[in-house]
């Protein structure tokens, strides 16, 4: 039996009120590339951590090529061949591709104690052929596109090999949760040739891709390790039930329940334009209708989808909310009208994470809970109590700050604050970006409440059969143009061929 | 629950080094504990952290106010000038300088985008030009008489107690009330902690901000006031100093110089920490320039252990 190159035995971590990692034991072999999946709270990110340096583990042992290791931070687990891609992008925006390839490791282009940009570019050039990117490596990271950043991230990770005399291990984090299906592809390319130089851990919620690309799949449920198995012989249903430990709801997309829109119209979108980002935009949007948008980065949906929410102008065109014109110069304005946002980026414009459960729900709201100056705790504390049991949301108490909860639970808040808040149109962007299946479910399952209430919802998915599977419409957007509208009524869906045919 | 008790550390901490400083300097000096110097001590302490409270809410929403102890001179000008021809009506005015000058701040850092150090800095030099144009570069003396008609309610005593006292608690009480239970205190937490968030919630935060600029201008404004009062005389120097001491004592307290933590009465304790170490240093009898030593030392004690820098990363 060959050793691993990277192995854990028996680990365990706790924090506070929570066994993260409960007896996890994992092994990786050379070449190989491994699946890690469950839900949120599962303990992937501690197990991530752990591996890293950036936890060290209560009980338990860590073995590099057999030998075993204490990792005590992350330069240490680089320079002990592990390398990690991280979620949420770790380049900095203000360097050039080379420099962020190689930050940290500047010592390997001294010459006479000064940089040689020249040298430190040539061997940038060379990693990034690796990745099949070709961008000039003294530009700067912030002119890349997301996309062509997560790559720079991907081949300052993969630089390791020039470096380490041993095998070393990838860690990625979610590395397509933001890439295109075709990005996606290329990076599974990128990630087959380098099997014979590396060993890959591939972290994702997007099981057909954790199919795809790994040869071994280990599912983890509340801090244990509950399954080991082949890719080939699983299922995307067999990993679902694993990881949620029950049936997958034979209905995902609460199909059933999508409600016919009524012929009102709510929000009227004519020739809306924004230089660079998206042109000629015209849409109707209707009570109780879901409007799905469909698109590759790069489309402009994310841009005009925070153009209708008053966060960023547009250059021409026209809102009416209701019939009456409407002009939103901040986001103040659109919740005015009765227009909410629930945003990707759900820690920095969702919520404030220092603030309580109830504090975040009536953010949107304040003033319906204020008599003369004082704001009325105990009704705004009811108000709370209701919708986190509406909601079923897990929270020890209304007090409790909101960033500790967990993703699914957040954006359930999030839902809440729009709900107190009244709004007739919500737009929803990626809104079960890293949240995991059972949240999800229970995401789709409001959305469907909400129209049922009247409510329009506008719904740029995390995947393309989300869009599909929710939405009454959806427009399929390509380079700021909307280039086909699709009807997607219960039990006659389209196909996603005939979406991506639109998009690309 | 290391966390928890971190947490409860944080929040008690300058509580417990004050009483510990009063006990100190009081085993050294037995008459420091006398009913007669702790008030005067506390009453010492008032300009100073009315000067504070006000810039309490600015760093709150994660900006600061370099303006304060320019606005503070400039109103003890208009109050010492003014005095002898509107009578009373030049507290209001004193007072109206103050709200134009923060509100200044507030709007050219807001509206403009810039960074409000810059901001409060370039009122500070407008400001102090005007506290000159005001007194026409001189200290003003209050004339006895008028103090006495106008302004015993910042100097005199009620049931034996200092009135700078009752000044400084009444102002502890409804700017505290302000944070804590008015919609506009919840916000300027949530802007310091995460702004975007409330932002993107339909909040007009440029009008929060603009308003914890305001007050701040007229806290050191009123602060100005209370200062001439007791030193009978208004000058475009007078507060000279008093910036330093002031956000000392915010951080002291433990409000988080990097915003959404803090309240308005661990400024107070902060204040009187400040205070207390100075009196007490020279009643010890240590040197003058000794004293900027430890003074040195106790501020980067209590910015360590009230910020929680294990989640800050970085430090600009």
């Amino acid at each position: 039996m060959t050793t691993p190159v990277l192995e854990i035995r028996n680990v365990s971590k706790s924090f506070p009120g929570v066994k993260a990692l409960d007896d996890v034991s994992f092994a990786i072999n050379k070449g190989e590339v491994v699946g890690l999946i469950g839900e949120n709270g599962a303990g992937k990110s501690t197990l991530l951590k752990v591996l890293n340096g950036i936890y060290q583990p209560d009980q338990g042992s860590i073995f590099v090529d057999g030998h075993p290791v204490t990792i005590t931070s992350p330069r240490h687990a680089f320079d002990s061949g592990i390398a990690m891609v991280f979620q949420e992008q770790s380049v900095l925006p203000t360097l050039t591709v080379a420099e962020n390839i190689f930050l940290g490791r500047e010592e390997e282009f001294l010459r006479f104690g000064l940089l040689s940009k020249k040298r430190m570019n040539a061997a940038a050039t060379k990693e990034l052929a690796k990745v099949h990117l070709s961008v000039n490596p003294a530009m700067r990271c912030g002119d890349l596109s997301f996309a062509d950043r997560q790559m720079v991230e991907i081949a300052k990770a993969l630089s390791l090999d020039t470096r380490i005399k041993g095998h070393v291990t990838i860690l990625l984090d979610e590395p397509t949760s933001v890439l295109e299906k075709r990005e996606a592809d290329l990076l599974f390319s990128i990630v087959r040739d380098l099997k014979s130089r590396a060993s890959f851990v591939f972290i994702s919620h997007r099981l057909e891709e954790v199919l795809e690309i790994s040869d071994r799949v280990y599912v983890l449920r509340d801090g244990k390790s509950v399954k080991e198995l082949e890719s080939r012989d699983a299922t995307v249903k067999d990993l679902h039930q694993l990881m949620v430990g029950r049936q997958l709801h034979h209905e995902y997309y609460r199909e059933a329940r999508q409600a016919v829109p009524s012929a009102t119209t709510v929000l009227e979108v004519q020739s809306l334009t924004k230089s660079g980002s998206f042109s000629n935009i015209s849409f109707a949007l209707h009570e109780g209708e879901v409007l799905g948008i469909a698109g590759v980065i790069g489309s402009g949906r994310e841009d005009l989808a925070r153009c209708l929410a008053g966060h960023t102008p547009f250059d021409s065109g026209s809102l009416k909310v209701k019939g009456e014109q409407v002009h939103f110069s901040a986001a103040y304005d659109a919740t005015a009208k009765g227009v909410g946002l629930v945003p990707a980026e759900r820690k920095v414009e969702g919520l404030v994470a220092p603030f309580t459960v109830a504090e975040n729900m009536t953010l949107a709201a304040l003033p319906k809970f204020v008599s003369g100056f004082r704001i009325r705790f105990a009704d705004e504390n009811a108000v709370a109590r209701q919708w986190i049991e509406r909601l079923s949301i897990k929270t020890p108490s209304t007090a409790t700050m909101v960033g500790s909860l967990s993703g699914g639970n957040q954006q359930k808040v999030v839902l809440a604050k729009w709900r107190i808040a009244g709004v007739n149109i919500l737009i929803l962007d990626h809104p079960t970006r890293g949240i995991d299946v059972g949240a999800k479910e229970d995401v789709y399952e409001l959305i469907r409440d909400m129209t049922a209430e009247g409510l329009a919802v506008i719904l740029l998915g995390d995947t393309l059969e989300e869009v599909i599977g929710l939405s009454n419409r959806v427009l399929v957007m390509r380079d700021g143009e909307v280039t086909a509208t699709f009807e997607a009524a219960p039990g006659n869906k389209p196909a996603q061929v005939d979406l991506v045919s639109h998009m690309v | 629950m290391k966390m928890e008790s971190r947490t409860r550390l944080q929040t008690w901490l300058p509580l417990i080094v004050l009483v510990v400083l009063v006990l100190l300097v009081g085993l050294y000096d037995r008459t420091f504990f006398s009913a007669g110097n702790m008030l005067e001590v506390t009453a010492d302490t008032m300009t100073l952290f009315l000067m504070a409270s006000g810039v309490t809410l600015v760093i709150m929403i994660g900006g600061i106010d370099l303006s304060v102890q320019a606005v503070a001179s400039m109103t003890s000008c208009i109050l010492a000038v003014y005095l002898p021809r509107f009578g009373i009506f030049a507290i209001p005015l004193a007072v109206i300088g103050g709200v134009i000058a923060g509100f200044a701040g507030g709007y050219v850092s807001t509206r403009l985008r810039i960074p409000s150090f810059i901001a409060t800095l370039a009122v500070s030099g407008v400001v102090l030009s005007a506290g000159n144009w005001f007194s026409e570069t001189k200290s003003v003396v209050i004339p006895g008489e008028l103090s006495q008609t106008y302004l015993t309610w910042a100097v005199g005593d009620f049931l034996g107690v200092p009135n700078e006292i009752w000044v400084g608690v009444a102002f502890l009480l409804v700017l505290s009330a302000v944070l804590g239970l008015t919609p506009f205190g919840r916000l300027v937490r949530g802007i310091g902690a995460q702004e975007r968030a409330v932002m993107a919630s339909g909040i007009d935060v440029d009008r929060i901000k603009i308003a914890a600029y305001t007050l701040s201008g007229t806290m050191a404004g009123v602060a100005g006031i209370v200062m001439a009062a007791r030193l009978g005389s208004g000058s475009p120097t007078l507060a000279n100093e008093f910036l330093l001491p002031a956000i000392a004592c915010i951080v002291v307290g433990g409000t988080a110089i990097t915003g959404g933590v803090g309240s308005i009465w661990r400024t107070f304790v902060g204040a009187l920490i400040v205070q207390v170490v100075r009196i007490g240093m020279t009643f010890i009898g240590v040197s003058v320039f000794a004293q900027q030593i430890v003074f040195g030392f106790i501020l980067v004690a209590a910015v360590a252990v009230t910020m929680d820098r294990a989640k800050v990363l970085v430090i600009k």
